[in-house]
């Protein structure tokens, strides 16, 4: 049994429904990563899960109980977010951002206790950031900002991190540089990491588990092998991709891929094109 | 992980601020129609003056100086709080209808119930207050959404609909009223400190001793609420409920400031700013310097105005217009 899953998911804004009717399990001590179109209803559902936004019915289960009866402080020791693009820290250093993420721990006035420092000293050494310990948030480049930010997440010391898109507005280096920090952190201290990625040869090769939405659905989740397929990725994108191996990982790798001509095109045309017929 | 430096530049500006405030009141006892010379202040404060002199300094200036200081600190933290909330620096009491709510309040019991003058000083107040409470209940009622629950954005939108809406309502009631009535609400709508007297006092302070511990205490969540809200969340703050609470002590503040002073505007947006600008956005340092800013910042307005021209003076929120005016258009410039 997974510490963490949904059952029976509805999640919409307003009239909208954008995930409907989910069950999704969240394998302990693995990497998931979340990949769908734009709209597809991921990073809602990442939302969903962190009870950043309210489901219209349906439960996430933490630990077997509902997280929206749980103490939201008590949550925050058991699982951190990182947002997709977080507001700008205006003004603040990366000591201060960082040790912000102490506050699920802190009563009262919220002074650092020794272990506060110790924690948000680690959080600063493993993201590489300890040098902008007392550097303005403002002043770093987008890269050693998303460290920063990471290093909040990591300070709140919980099994479970969620990311939505943390290597969005990097270049290719420092993509890699997050994502194998994630990865290390979770071989090395068996931390879960849930995440949405757009790149999918990014998600397949860090993830241990994949989860492929549409339209607020899963279309198929399990391990790279199983989603990184020609028939999932043409459901998903409604690509025709051409799904390869990467030659130094091993990994399922979409090499190159058109965009899907013929059948899918026409039944997703179906309405418009009938219509069209009746007006001839 | 606050640098140290800043620690030390804030202790040495709130010492700085405090020492104006106290200058600022000295001075003040000294000003004023009636004579009362700085060689005499001492001897008088420790009950050594002649009537005269105990007469005009606690009765008259001492207590004037005191509300218009305590009412500018309730505004000032009222208006940090709210922009903190709200993360739109430019909100102020005023937006979220304290004063149109206060404004209308006293309009319709002046002129529609009969006066009796032993306790119509006190029941203005009361009325001005609940008449702010009343508003701002509405404005929340109307901004709140099942889902989403509380958005700054829909609640500063709502207030400034509100605001429109009753400073109408408050021209038609006073357009078909007596002038001498006219007159009153026009001074109180400008401002004019009319609570300066200890009862007043001790209607204003309990607020402010007790709500700017509880904000102090509450100043990481702040901290955290203006990261945004799915920052604030993930590490365990209960959004919803410190929104609410920090509203509710927002508006208490500002009732009971304006219910004293008449309608004061600027005080809350001004203070908040300046204090930022010295010190950066953290609210565990910047509120106690606006906290004091904004109470020298009344207290010196009120003590210019009131002594500027004989006998009635200009009201202190004029003053306050006439500086705030200004500084509002240099930030705007600014930016």
């Amino acid at each position: 049994m997974v510490r963490l899953y949904t059952k029976g998911l509805h999640i919409g804004y307003g009239e909208r429904l954008i995930v409907k009717n989910l069950n999704v399990e969240i394998p302990d001590r693995k990497i998931t990563t979340i990949i769908g179109a734009n709209g597809s209803g991921k990073s809602t559902l990442l939302k969903a899960i962190t009870r950043i936004v309210p489901q219209q019915s349906g439960t996430v289960v933490l630990d077997g109980k509902d997280i929206l009866k749980e103490n939201t402080k008590i949550l925050a020791q058991k699982m951190a977010i990182l947002p997709q693009t977080p507001e700008s820290a205006s003004g603040l250093t990366v000591g201060e951002l960082v040790s912000y993420g102490r506050f699920p721990y802190q009563k009262g006035l919220g002074r650092l206790t020794k272990k506060d420092i110790e924690v948000i000293d680690w959080a600063l050494e493993v993201t590489g950031t300890s040098d902008f310990k007392y550097r303005s948030v403002d002043s770093l480049s987008g890269g050693q900002r998303q460290r920063g930010w990471i290093a909040m997440a990591l300070a709140q010391e919980t099994e479970i991190i969620f990311l939505d898109e943390p290597t969005t507005y990097l270049d290719m280096a420092h993509q890699l540089e997050v994502l194998e920090l994630l990865q290390k952190l979770n071989i090395e201290q068996e931390r879960t990491i849930v995440m949405v990625l757009h790149d999918l040869n990014q998600a397949a090769r860090f993830a241990d588990y994949m989860i492929a939405l549409k339209d607020g659905q899963i279309v198929k989740a399990g391990d790279c092998e199983e989603v990184m397929t020609h028939d999932v990725l043409r459901k998903v994108f409604q690509i025709d991709a051409h799904i390869g191996r990467d030659p130094r990982t091993n990994k399922p790798m979409c090499i190159t891929y058109n965009l899907l001509k013929g059948d899918n095109q026409n039944e997703k045309m179906a309405i418009p094109l009938s219509s069209i017929g009746a007006y001839r | 992980m606050i640098h140290p430096a800043l620690r030390r530049k804030q202790r040495i500006l709130f010492s700085l601020f405090l020492g104006m405030i106290v200058v600022t009141i000295i001075i003040g006892m000294g000003l004023g129609y009636s004579s009362l010379s700085y060689d005499r202040l001492i001897p008088t404060l420790f009950g050594h003056g002649t009537f005269q002199e105990e007469f005009v300094l606690f009765s008259i200036r001492l207590p004037r100086m005191v509300v218009t200081l305590l009412a500018g600190m309730a505004l000032a933290l009222s208006g940090a709080i709210l922009q903190g909330i709200t993360r739109n620096d430019l909100a102020d009491p005023g937006i979220i209808g304290i004063n149109a709510g206060a404004g209308v309040a006293i309009a319709v019991f002046f002129l529609f119930f009969p006066i009796e003058t032993g306790s119509f000083t006190y029941l203005l107040p009361i009325c001005a207050f609940f008449g702010a409470l009343l508003t701002a209940g509405l404005i929340y009622l109307f901004s709140y959404h099942r889902n989403t629950g509380l958005d700054p954005v829909r609640l500063v939108l709502v207030g400034i609909g509100f605001s429109m809406a009753l400073s109408g309502a408050m021209i038609v009631l006073i357009s078909s009223a007596e002038r001498e009535k006219v007159d009153f609400i026009a001074k109180w709508l400008t401002g004019n400190i009319w609570g300066a007297d200890w009862p007043f006092i001790g209607a204003l302070l309990p607020w402010l001793a007790i709500l700017i511990p509880i904000t102090l205490y509450k100043a990481n969540r702040l901290n955290l609420l203006s990261l945004g809200e799915p920052v604030a969340i993930g590490v365990g703050v209960s959004v919803e409920r410190e929104r609410i609470t920090l509203l509710l002590i927002a508006v208490a503040l500002a009732a009971a400031a304006v219910s004293v002073t008449g309608s004061i505007s600027f005080i809350g947006l001004i203070a908040p700013h300046i204090a930022k600008a010295l010190v950066g956005p953290r609210n565990q340092l910047f509120i106690p310097l606006a906290i004091l800013i904004g109470g020298w910042f009344l207290l010196i307005a009120d003590t210019i105005g009131h002594n500027l021209i004989e006998p009635n003076g200009i009201s202190a929120g004029i003053m306050v217009a006439f500086i705030g005016a200004p500084y509002f258009v240099y930030l705007l410039l600014k930016k």
